[in-house]
């Protein structure tokens, strides 16, 4: 059975349909490592996706099946949590901009990629995971990647995560954890059992403790990145 | 009244939560933020309390007139009523 390896967790999956080898190919592991989990998806995980988003096919349905288990599994045994937002690493950091869907993170990363060039990675645009290791945060490239498929096999420590809301005129400003923390909740996926729910808010305490955190009003102009880059980054560009 | 089976409170970033968990989050997906005065009233309620020992708890432990700890009680009871939080 083809190992894989994401957010440094080596895993095997049973799968039904042949799209779940297809969209994790990427994350193929051929070293000798043993696998620590297998995932076996069935057709009431797929029916459990398709309550939450009834008009996806059953195919597409099992991918988002296998993250979740795989997160359910990181929450729980590699203080690690789902974080729907965009990644972007300039070298070994990252910085996440996360909003409600259809605000526009993933057009400010691509904001970020026209300013920086080659400088800017996309560690994923919609679903990377978090893991706490260390005294820091890493994010992880998924190959759960948003509609443009925008994601990198790789990690890189988070420094800072920005709130983004649309406004007329740019402005940035470092908010408090308690300003962040429902925001993060409502792009997380909330735990299903008391244990989860203790490791969940356990994480996302230390996480909101840890990063520095904004909120940016803008539009979307090349300007609004060069505020967010310079302050999230400490440059000046 | 009592709080319901699956809802339970956790702490984040100095603020306290209410979440529902198992089959409890078939009929509530939110998150309530609780003040301190609400998250006292709530391990009351989690053994169960009347309106009326939920005032006279509120009295004891806070230094308030008797009309603000009725009317906290039950601003904080209707909002549980309507969550469907408490039978």
């Amino acid at each position: 059975m083809p190992k894989y390896k994401i957010a440094d967790v080596i895993f095997e999956t049973e799968h039904i349909y042949d799209y779940v080898p297809k969209e994790i190919k990427g994350y193929l592991y051929t070293e000798n490592a043993p696998a620590e989990l297998t995932i076996n998806l069935r057709q009431e995980d797929i029916d459990f996706e398709k309550n939450l988003a009834p008009d996806i096919e059953d195919k597409f349905l099992e991918s988002i099946a296998l993250y979740r288990k795989l997160c359910d599994y990181i929450l729980l045994n590699k203080q690690g949590l789902i974080f729907h937002c965009s990644a972007i690493a300039v070298g070994s950091n990252a910085y996440l901009f996360t909003a409600p869907s259809g605000t526009g993170k993933s057009t400010h990363a691509k904001l970020w990629r026209n300013l920086l060039g080659d400088r800017a990675v996309m560690i994923n645009d919609d679903k990377p995971i978090i893991r706490y290791i260390d005294g820091d945060f890493y994010v992880y490239g998924t190959p759960w990647d948003g509609k443009h498929h925008l994601s990198t096999n790789a990690r890189a420590k988070i420094k800072g995560i920005c709130r983004i809301a649309q406004a007329k005129d740019n402005k940035i400003v470092p908010i408090t954890p308690s300003e962040m923390l429902i925001t993060v909740l409502t792009q997380t996926a909330l735990p299903k059992d008391e244990k989860q729910a203790t490791e969940l808010f356990n994480l996302i305490d230390k996480l909101l403790g840890t990063v520095k955190l904004y909120h940016l009003d803008c539009n979307i102009s090349e300007d609004t990145a060069k505020l967010s880059y310079n302050t999230m980054t400490g440059d000046n560009l | 009244m009592k709080i319901k089976e699956g809802f339970i409170l956790r702490e984040a970033a100095g603020k306290t939560m209410v979440i529902a968990v198992g089959p409890a989050m078939q009929s509530f997906s939110g998150i309530i933020t609780l003040n301190a005065p609400s998250v006292f009233l709530w391990r009351i309620l989690e053994k169960g309390a009347t309106e009326e020992e939920l005032v006279s708890a509120l009295l004891n432990e806070y230094d308030v007139s008797k009309e603000v700890a009725e009317k906290d009680v039950k601003d904080f009871v209707a909002k549980l009523v309507s969550a469907n939080i408490v039978i």
